[in-house]
């Protein structure tokens, strides 16, 4: 359980230096998804397992793909790959200064071994993150109205952003 | 805009703020701040010019990456205190994290350099808009951490905050600008006094927006954006450019207007703090800032700038513009200054 777990989190390091060292959205969106895909790992090692496969099937699965299809307009005959020197090089860099500052604060990184830490010591009935969704919809009934709002006002921003084509204010679209 | 778009804008607009001040949990918090700040950002781009699109852009990536930061430095105290509680932030980290991540928001010196270039490409009505009403809630939230913010910080923010606002406003002459640095150097003000009186950085805010909402819905009502365009005022309306005066006066800090308030009360509290060397350079930085304004003051008022005949008689017309809001604080911005008791005891 430990070795999934490392494997998981050096995927999402790996991950993320693939976004934040700039290549094509192309390539970038992979890097997103493969940061979701082990990130809803990390959660399964927390003991979120439902969270986990609601993050799946909702983010990566809704969001992402619809995501990867605009990111997929974009396309450039000629995409900056992993590969290319400008991107390589932020990759070491990233990856370099993950090394470092890994060292100094988890300077014991290499000698002792995590424990996944669950919330019970038992499997219960009741588990933190689906019983959380329950709140959601009793006790925290206005936080589920403001989520709704939230998602609602950001569809007419959108909208209201992308209005009239080329006369609009994104002229690309 | 479409009316019933522009209403969900606007209502959320609210809510967001409005949901910030009434949370004590940090998530909640920042779920109010991505509100207000997906709210206006179509009232940012709404003359679709590129421009206005390029300040909707920027505005969205700085507060975007300040809202990043405080649900780090949320996370954070939560994970080694596991306390969610805005009241209760004891992670010192955390504290400095969150305490850049809200200036950062609202445009202290040294993450200030959006607010000008954002300001500039609104027009006069967005821009009032977020210099007065997106300042309240990450303020908010800090006079809920300002006892545990780290004390060097809060007051290299705040000097820096008045130093450059005074000196940066200094070469410019579109008017946007020049609000914006002075939106920066009264934040300093506010800043300053953070940790030892909150009251009084209140008290400065709310005059802050008085002065500073009759500022721009002056140039709003003569349309003019740039400092030559000021020169024009006179002979539109006269009445206006001599309240508009006093007003940019007001702004300055000068006695007996009501913007002399906050700072010799903060200068007192200062002092009463042995600081008299930071009230002293407070006090320095401000005149950077009157400089400007006596600018403004003089483009508009002591001088009338080389015109054709034609325009020293304009039709003076009814102005089509709603002026009791302009009225209001206009009053505001002018006569606070002798019922100072009375403004302090709303602030305690």
């Amino acid at each position: 359980m430990f070795y999934f777990t490392f494997l998981v989190l050096i995927g999402l390091v790996l991950g993320l230096v693939g976004v934040a060292s700039n290549p094509a959205p192309y390539f970038a969106a992979l890097g997103l998804v493969v940061a979701a895909a082990v990130g809803c790992g990390i959660l399964v090692g927390h003991g979120g397992s439902f969270l986990s496969l609601v993050l799946f099937l909702i983010y990566l699965g809704g969001m992402l793909v619809v995501f990867a299809y605009s990111a997929a307009l974009a396309a450039e005959p000629y995409p900056e790959t992993w590969g290319d020197w400008s991107v390589l090089f932020y990759v070491v860099v990233y990856i370099a200064g993950v090394l470092v500052v890994g060292g100094l604060v988890g300077g014991d990184w290499y000698s002792c071994s995590w424990v996944v830490v669950d919330e019970f010591k038992d499997l219960s009935l009741l588990r933190g993150d689906f019983s959380g969704v329950a709140f959601m919809y009793s006790l925290g009934g206005a936080m589920l109205v403001v989520s709704g709002w939230m998602l609602l006002l950001t569809l007419f921003v959108v909208l209201e952003l992308t209005r009239g084509l080329s006369r609009g204010a994104l002229r690309a679209v | 805009m479409n009316p019933y778009v522009l209403a969900i804008l606007l209502s959320s607009l609210g809510i967001g703020t409005t949901l910030t001040f009434a949370s004590s949990h940090w998530l909640l918090a920042w779920m109010g701040l991505e509100i207000s700040t997906l709210a206006i950002i179509p009232l940012m781009a709404q003359q679709h010019h590129p421009r206005a699109v390029e300040a909707t852009t920027k505005y969205f990536l700085t507060q975007a990456t300040a809202a990043a930061m405080i649900l780090f430095a949320s996370t954070t105290n939560a994970w080694t205190t596991g306390e969610w509680n805005i009241q209760e932030m004891s992670n010192p980290t955390a504290l400095v994290l969150i305490t850049m991540a809200l200036a950062l928001k609202i445009g202290l010196a040294p993450v200030h350099y959006w607010l000008p270039e954002v300001l500039q490409g609104l027009n006069l009505t967005t821009g009032l808009i977020l210099s007065t009403w997106q300042k309240l809630a990450p303020f908010a939230l800090i006079y809920q951490i300002s006892p545990m913010m780290n004390p060097t910080l809060v007051i290299t923010l705040g000097l820096a905050s008045t130093i450059i606002g005074g000196w940066g406003g200094l070469n410019q002459t579109q008017l946007r600008k020049i609000l914006a640095y002075s939106s920066i150097a009264h934040l300093g003000w506010m800043m300053i006094v953070m940790q030892y009186s909150p009251n009084l950085a209140i008290l400065n805010l709310i005059l802050y927006i008085a002065m500073t909402t009759a500022t721009f819905l002056t140039f709003k009502n003569v349309t003019s954006t740039k400092l030559s365009t000021l020169t024009l005022t006179w002979s539109k309306t006269p009445m206006m450019t001599t309240m508009a005066m006093m007003t940019l006066l007001s702004l300055g800090g000068l006695p007996p207007l009501t913007g002399f308030m906050p700072k010799w009360l903060i200068l007192q509290e200062l002092t009463k703090q042995n600081l008299p060397l930071t009230a002293s350079i407070m006090a320095l930085a401000a005149l950077l800032s009157l400089f400007f304004y006596l600018r403004m003051c003089y483009a508009m008022t002591l001088t009338i700038a080389p015109n054709t005949n034609n325009n020293a008689s304009t039709w003076r017309q009814k102005s089509s513009q709603t002026t009791m809001t302009l009225s209001i604080t206009t009053t505001l911005a002018l006569t606070l200054l002798p019922i100072t008791p009375a403004i302090m005891a709303l602030t305690t």
